[in-house]
């Protein structure tokens, strides 16, 4: 089963993702950071196959831990999960960084899973 | 299930894949060229020119072809020459991914009409405002993207009452707030009594009771939904050429006066009837 961390300022949408993957059956959610500092040490120490990631935080912002999270580790596979997927230009500069995609909310248990069953 | 562009609607839906996309986009960075380039390769201004403007644009916030004409480089016509230049240059997102073979013509044709489908549901509606305001046209939009959030995020039904102007909000149980900054700067509020909060923490965390809850996660389901809304309002806020940026979302416990509209600011507030007595208040402090 592929373990999925995930990262959001927001504990409401942590719970409603981390609902999604453990009730899939095919994903594991392994824990959430609460801010991109925290991603980079907790996809270190529980070594995730996908981190699914906020993108408007406080402190470190998604795309600043993006940055750092492709060049430290260059298997993870980092999908944004935002509200901001409608703006071109936050949804092309996530791409650039290395995101494989962005989940625009509000989201779709379905359309959740169809993005991280395709990384 | 929300406010997208193109590009973004086809990679979600695995018609296009993420390399080419970005490689459609890095051909649209190519030929799309901007204002102060466009006015170059036409002969109207020089390379020292926009140098110049653009020193002169760090102290007044003002557009570079605004700059350019009242500096005496561009005169207001070579501008609007410019301008339809450019638009009518302007290499789309689609036209540059038939380019790079990503989608045949035909193709194009068939995922624009579905696209158009999908976001049918956010074309918004005209709104009455209660007082003259700037951009008028993108705080109507804002309320109208709130309400159709409601059926969309909460799933509740809703009655919008007329707006009104305001110089303080009301009191409330709570409100989330966030700050849009860019081209426009406002505040964005949702005040909602305790029985809304709890109608909206069931929606956002999908479960039928939340009587269990913390006070912490029920107040950050509000925050989540002003979220939601504010990041759809840019999304649609840039496809009508206007930059939104937004600020994570905080919880205001209002006092018994409620919260005075700031000095330089207009206050508007839309109730919302919500279900069957529940009022909840969409509250915009509008820069002047």
């Amino acid at each position: 089963m592929k373990k999925v961390l995930v990262v959001d300022d927001s504990l409401s949408v942590a719970r409603q993702l981390e609902k999604i993957i453990n009730e899939s059956g095919e994903f594991t959610c392994v824990g959430h950071a609460k801010n991109g500092a925290e991603a980079i040490k907790m996809n270190h120490t529980e070594n995730p196959d996908i981190i699914c990631m906020d993108m408007n935080m406080p402190g470190m912002d998604g795309l600043t831990a993006l940055r750092s999270l492709v060049v430290l580790d260059k298997d993870v596979k980092v999908v944004m999960v935002t509200s901001l997927g409608g703006v071109g230009d936050k949804f092309t500069e996530a791409l650039k960084l290395g995101a494989k995609n962005v989940i625009s909310k509000p989201f779709e248990a379905d359309g959740v899973l169809q993005i991280l069953r395709e990384l | 299930m929300a406010v997208k562009f193109f590009g973004q609607f086809l990679v979600e839906k695995g018609l296009v894949n993420r390399e080419s996309l970005l490689q459609a986009i890095e051909l649209q960075e190519q030929k799309n060229l901007k204002l102060g380039e466009m006015a170059l390769s036409m002969g109207y201004v020089t390379q020292a020119d926009i140098e110049r403007a653009h020193n002169a644009q760090m102290s007044k916030d003002i557009k570079l072809g605004d700059m350019l004409v009242e500096m005496g480089i561009l005169t207001l016509n070579q501008l609007n020459e410019v301008i339809t230049r450019q638009k009518n240059t302007h290499l789309y997102i689609g036209e540059a991914l038939v380019l790079v073979g990503a989608l045949t013509s035909d193709n194009l044709q068939k995922y624009l009409a579905d696209f158009k489908a999908d976001q049918a549901q956010y074309v918004s509606e005209k709104i009455e405002l209660p007082l003259a305001v700037s951009n008028s046209e993108i705080w109507e939009m804002t309320a109208d993207l709130t309400f159709k959030m409601i059926t969309r995020v909460l799933d509740l039904p809703y009655r919008p009452a007329k707006s009104h102007a305001i110089t303080a909000t009301g009191t409330n149980f709570m409100m989330a707030a966030m700050d849009f900054t860019g081209d426009v700067e406002a505040r964005y509020i949702i005040s909602v009594n305790e029985s809304l909060q709890k109608a909206i923490a069931r929606a956002i965390l999908r479960e039928d009771n939340v009587d269990g809850e913390s006070a912490e996660i029920l107040e950050d389901t509000v925050m989540e939904f002003a979220n939601v809304v504010c990041g759809n309002v840019a999304a649609k806020a840039s496809q009508m050429g206007k930059i939104l940026n937004i600020n994570p979302p905080v919880t205001i416990r209002p006092t018994t006066a409620g919260l005075p509209v700031p000095a330089n600011y207009s206050g508007i507030c839309f109730p919302i009837h919500i279900g069957d007595g529940d009022v909840m208040h969409l509250i915009l402090f509008v820069k002047d």
